[in-house]
């Protein structure tokens, strides 16, 4: 069973592209479980073709306690088994330990079981606490994959999980596998997010175009090869599946300085000075 | 000098108010003149032994409100020591004939999911069922670790309670991780009292708050003297009385340590006058008391008159037993303002104080008044006490300086640190109420005690020969002071209290 975490910025497509990924390896005949590990709890909708799942918080604070994992999981496209670990209210608890104790409520009830070829956690935005750091430590996810796009603010996320990753590396045993490029087509991304991941030890493992395919797919709750099988943007996260499925490069990354990044950025002609262009 | 402001609903630390530190390696004048010049800095641990928690220091004081209840929002581990405090409660109250009531203590027992959740309709309900229960005039909430680190919005479902119950119901923000100094406990408990209980004075009476633990009631007679009629705040008072205290004539420090913020509160909101010399420990430091607090209330015809009795009754004998501590040398751990106090008791005795081992040392208190630096006057009367330590109950330190020193005895206010001058032969005294020592009265008490101590030292050789020390021998080569500083081995440097 390879227990695989994907991160990345907030908004830069971690659940879309985990879906979708997903969708290509269970077409390979794979059997996947994912985990989503962000209070939206919107990271299995595409693979349900909908949200009509109860999270294991909601079931927990509603029930008082979760007996059977019907109560939580349900099965979605391609025999993907979807769990949604939720949060608290907006403002209330601490959604950081609502991860901890899904997860542990997970092995509880036996959720990974050994026919499993894939446990995909689909977690929030950075690493902004113990509880989302949660599927790489104590030896629960062994690899990560960080989505990021050529934009600033992403490929500091990225670097930013990169440092949560070499501190759990050093004990938990988890590596990076490579980062993985949702395109918003910026200027030379392919090259930046290649010079990017070879700076961090690690590989670009694959660049997915930008399409609104993807965007039709999710207006109908549906990932790209649901919605339209035949459409080269189902190729292109047949071929992201193609490449996880075969991945051997796995490294403990080594994140950059602040000042390195932006001479990167500059380098790749993003922007002439990072201080001229600096907006959030 | 510290601005009490109440709009706030926690208290400011004490490191940050008044920069306390609880570790320091060096002599009594040293400590007293980095404090006089602001250079006092805390020297980290790299390991400690024991720790305590503010909690349990807030507890102490508003678990002993006659009619109020206490209700922990924290994991029911945060209230182990309900039991000892239910103990102290029901004892001190048959001493004051009062009915031996149980104390009102509740837990909202924060469960795993109720981080996850919040735990603010708990909260709620234990506030509503302590007051279907115990019909309180007041309910304070004590808060812990886990409520702060999962952000709890206390305050919101205390004033929703407050109005619903029609009694006050008030935070005390004492999460342990808040401070490393527990004290800080005993500042978030008057906090509360000062923001949730105290009313603007109406009119002034002619009371005088002594601000105590649960201490002996030594205040009475000399209060009364003067014309004045002794409160003793907060433990043992009720809701009401608490809520008059704005209109006493004075405030009564028994020990700075544990009331500098309520007498200060007192003063700057309220107007309430402090009596600002130290505690009357010792014939010397009683005449000093008695003075100006006979000045502070303008009867300083009445505070000789006392003195000059007190004299008479009690010098022959003190002067007696003096003689037979001649050449004695004397070791005290204590907390830190009843420690000082109990060093400027022991060299009234005549005693020379060659260590002390106190839980925190306060550079200066919340009136910013140095006339109530207990430990500078003492230094000052008495000589130096040359092996100065401040330890925060770290009990390696304490038994590895006594090794060295190996006083004559050994005086603490605290329980389970007799034993080791026990182990080490050296007669020991324990005694828990600060109050036994006040006074001419005080100062005889004492001697008398510590004359009984030193008579027990054929009983005490003999028990150290059967005694084991758990402490190994190279715990025995390093300096007490090896775990301060940046964990090195050398400790701080001497008197510099940081590095």
């Amino acid at each position: 069973m390879r227990q695989i975490a994907i991160y990345g910025k907030g908004g830069i497509g971690k659940s879309t592209t985990t879906q979708n990924l997903t969708a290509g390896l269970a077409e390979l005949g794979k059997k996947i479980m994912v985990v989503g590990c962000d209070p939206k709890a919107d990271s299995t909708r595409l693979l349900l073709n909908g949200l009509a799942q109860r999270t294991v918080l909601d079931t927990l604070r509603e029930e008082g306690e979760v007996d059977d994992l019907s109560q939580i999981e349900r099965v979605g496209f391609g025999g993907i088994r979807c769990v949604e670990s939720g949060g608290p209210e907006p403002g209330v608890g601490c959604a950081g330990r609502g991860i901890i104790t899904s997860i542990g409520m997970l092995e509880d009830l036996g959720a990974y079981t050994d026919d499993l070829d894939y446990v995909f956690y689909d977690v929030l935005g950075d690493v902004v606490c113990g509880g989302f750091a949660m599927p790489i430590r104590e030896g629960k996810a062994k690899e990560i994959y960080i989505v990021a796009s050529g934009e600033m603010m992403a490929l500091y996320a990225a670097n930013n999980i990169c440092k949560g990753i070499q501190k759990y590396a050093l004990k938990g045993g988890v590596r990076l596998g490579g980062i993985i490029c949702n395109s918003r087509k910026v200027d030379r991304e392919n090259e930046l997010l290649r010079e990017f991941a070879k700076e961090l030890g690690s590989q670009l493992i694959y660049f997915v175009p930008r399409d609104n395919e993807v965007q039709r797919a999710e207006i109908k709750k549906k990932t790209v090869i649901d919605h339209d099988p035949n459409h080269p943007q189902a190729q292109e996260y047949r071929n992201l599946a193609l490449a996880i499925e075969n991945n051997t490069q796995f490294v403990i990354p080594k994140p950059m300085t602040q000042e390195r990044l932006e001479e990167i950025l500059i380098e790749f002609g993003l922007m002439d000075s990072i201080k001229d262009n600096y907006h959030i | 000098m510290s601005t009490i402001s109440i709009k706030e609903p926690s208290v400011v630390i004490r490191e940050k108010r008044l920069g306390t530190i609880n570790a320091f390696t060096g002599s009594a004048s040293q400590i007293v003149e980095k404090s006089a010049k602001g250079e006092l800095h805390d020297c980290k641990r790299k390991f400690s032994q024991c720790l305590g928690c503010n909690q349990q220091q807030a507890f102490c004081q508003l678990a002993m409100i006659r009619d109020a209840v206490v209700i922990n929002h924290a994991p029911i581990g945060c209230s182990g020591e309900f039991a000892d405090f239910n103990f102290t409660y029901r004892i001190e109250q048959t001493k004051r004939n009062l009915p031996a009531a149980l104390g009102r203590y509740y837990s909202t027992n924060i469960l795993e999911k109720d981080t996850v959740f919040g735990a603010a309709k708990k909260l709620e309900e234990t506030i509503r069922l302590a007051y279907e229960r115990e019909h309180p005039n007041a309910i304070f909430v004590t808060t812990s670790c886990a409520s702060g680190i999962i952000g709890e919005d206390i305050e919101a479902v205390v004033e929703a309670a407050s109005k619903e119950l029609g009694i006050p119901v008030a935070t005390c923000n004492c999460e342990g991780f808040r401070s490393k100094i527990w004290t800080t406990g005993f500042d978030a408990a008057y906090h509360t009292v000062l923001r949730g209980i105290v009313k603007p004075a109406e009119k002034k009476t002619n009371k005088v708050n002594i601000i105590n633990f649960w201490g002996s009631h030594v205040f009475d007679d000399i209060v009364r003297r003067f014309g004045y009629e002794p409160q003793y705040i907060i433990p043992f008072s009720t809701v009401e009385e608490l809520s008059h205290v704005s209109e006493a004539a004075a405030s009564i420090h028994i020990c700075p340590s544990l009331s500098t913020y309520m007498g200060a509160g007192l003063n700057q909101l309220h107007g309430v006058p402090e009596v600002l010399v130290p505690p009357a420990y010792g014939v010397a430091g009683t005449d000093r008391w008695l003075r100006a607090f006979g000045k502070l209330v303008g009867k300083e015809e009445i505070a000789e008159e006392i003195i000059k009795e007190g004299h008479e009754k009690y010098l022959p004998e003190i002067e007696k037993l003096k003689e037979r501590f001649k050449g004695k040398r004397a070791y005290v751990t204590a907390g830190a303002a009843h420690g000082q106090a109990l060093i400027t008791l022991l060299g009234e005795l005549g005693m020379e104080v060659v260590g002390a081992a106190v839980f925190h040392h306060d550079p200066v208190y919340d009136s910013g008044d140095d006339k109530l630096d207990i430990l500078g006057q003492a230094v000052k009367n008495y000589g130096d006490v040359p092996d100065y330590r401040v330890c925060n109950k770290q009990a390696c330190e304490l038994v590895n300086a006594l090794n060295r020193i190996k006083p004559d005895l050994i005086l603490a206010r605290h329980g389970g640190m007799t034993l080791w001058g026990a182990k080490f032969g050296i007669p020991s005294l324990l005694i828990g109420d600060e109050q036994f020592g006040i006074g001419y009265k005080g100062a005889l008490n004492y001697a008398r005690r510590i004359d009984d101590a030193l008579d027990s030292i054929e009983f005490i050789k003999n028990y150290s020969k059967h005694a084991s020390n758990p402490y190994t021998k190279w715990w025995f080569e390093q300096d007490p002071g090896y775990f301060q500083g940046d964990g090195s081995g050398r400790g701080c440097a001497r008197g510099n209290g940081g590095i």
